[in-house]
């Protein structure tokens, strides 16, 4: 387990840029005098408290499994992909968002993008390619994914047309149990 | 007094003493005292005579003429190549070893602050571009309607003069029968026009 270098850095918060409105909440000082940081262990980048941090490094990297919150994984391309397990740290300080209604909850639940027909609500002035935050018409944040157009065109888009293509969903806790804390995920 | 030597087997020391054995055979040694070379002896007193006239000994020269002094490619003035060094090869001094990790929250403030900067910019250029294509998109949509309009109205009117002045239009478009005389004219120019006679050549009955 070691921190971050600079690179790495710069290529994590590009990417939580793209869903994040504000990235300072993220490092910013806590109540008690801690503050959150970033940690790589198995090529994974954790979003954890320094003094849990500071705890495990009594543990060797091998028997390390996870700490903190897994934010997702830097690939052997130099590229960061983000995990299902950055979503609550996601929801908090989204950027854009989008409430699926019911009939299209399950759907994106099993892996599915999400179509025009079943929006309930979404974000104004939202541009194409930008991160969005999948959430249920009750709040609930189920994924996210990648806006295939604008919002103006999506307007005009027929029901069944895709609006948001999905990165991550909840579903892939029981889908990638196997591989999502270890392995090749 | 000096140091008795005790020795275990005094035969070993003078070979085996099996007769036929190789020990045997090489001849009896003194002593295992090494003695010095006579050639070493007659050295010394050569050096010595040279020395004692004050000319410096040939090998001895010939020791300093083979250090050459060794140049450098800068002293020489030779052009540098324009050779590929790798990655790991060069190693800059004074710095550290490694990885240099960034884990206090100035720098990670700085670098935020650059990739913030950076996707603001992006996601803003979009925006204006997107609400570019709108407005022209939204122009073209109002010329279309007013060309639509436009040719509505046209129609419209044409069907209006047509519904005003029908009877005159209806009276200009009807058959009126032709006068006599003009018949034969009508023939030629009318609508039931007849076609001008063929010549015919025939032949008289036999």
């Amino acid at each position: 387990m070691r921190p971050l270098v600079e690179s790495e850095t710069k290529i994590v918060f590009d990417k939580l840029a793209n869903y994040l409105s504000d990235l300072k909440g993220l490092i910013a000082p806590l109540d008690d005098g801690d503050r959150y940081v970033f940690r790589l262990n198995h090529s994974r980048v954790y979003y954890v408290r320094l003094s849990i941090a500071n705890l495990a490094t009594s543990i060797s990297r091998d028997q390390l499994l996870s700490l903190g919150t897994c934010l997702g994984k830097l690939t052997k391309s130099g590229k960061f992909r983000l995990h299902i397990t950055a979503l609550p740290i996601l929801a908090e300080h989204a950027r854009y968002k989008i409430w699926v209604k019911e009939n299209g909850a399950q759907p994106f639940l099993y892996g599915s993008n999400v179509v025009k027909a079943h929006i309930g609500r979404w974000s104004e002035d939202c541009p194409e390619h930008s991160g969005c935050v999948v959430y249920s018409m009750s709040d609930v944040p189920l994924g996210f994914g990648v806006t295939s157009r604008s919002t103006a065109d999506c307007r005009r888009l027929d029901p069944t047309g895709i609006v948001c293509f999905r990165q991550a969903d909840c579903g892939e806790y029981l889908r990638d149990e196997d591989t999502l804390f270890s392995g090749g995920a | 007094m000096a140091p008795t030597k005790t020795v275990k087997n005094k035969h070993a020391a003078n070979g085996s003493g099996i007769r036929g054995s190789k020990t045997s055979k090489m001849g009896p040694k003194k002593d295992n005292v090494i003695m010095k070379s006579k050639n070493n002896k007659s050295n010394p007193s050569h050096a010595s005579v040279t020395h004692a006239r004050g000319r410096p000994n040939i090998a001895e020269l010939l020791k300093v003429r083979k250090k050459k002094r060794v140049y450098s490619a800068k002293e020489l003035g030779i052009p540098e190549l324009n050779m590929i060094t790798p990655v790991g090869v060069e190693k800059p001094k004074g710095k550290k070893k490694g990885k240099v990790f960034v884990d206090d929250r100035e720098s990670m403030n700085t670098i935020l602050a650059i990739v913030q900067a950076e996707k603001e910019g992006q996601i803003e250029s979009k925006l204006i571009k997107a609400r570019q294509m709108e407005e022209i998109r939204e122009a073209r949509r109002v010329e279309a309607a007013a060309k639509e309009a436009e040719r509505d109205a046209e129609f419209s009117n044409t069907k209006d003069s047509i519904r005003k002045g029908g009877k005159k239009r209806r009276s200009a478009f009807r058959y009126e029968p032709p006068m006599e005389g003009d018949i034969k004219d009508y023939q030629v120019t009318g609508i039931n026009a007849t076609q001008p006679k063929k010549k015919r050549v025939s032949f008289a009955n036999e």
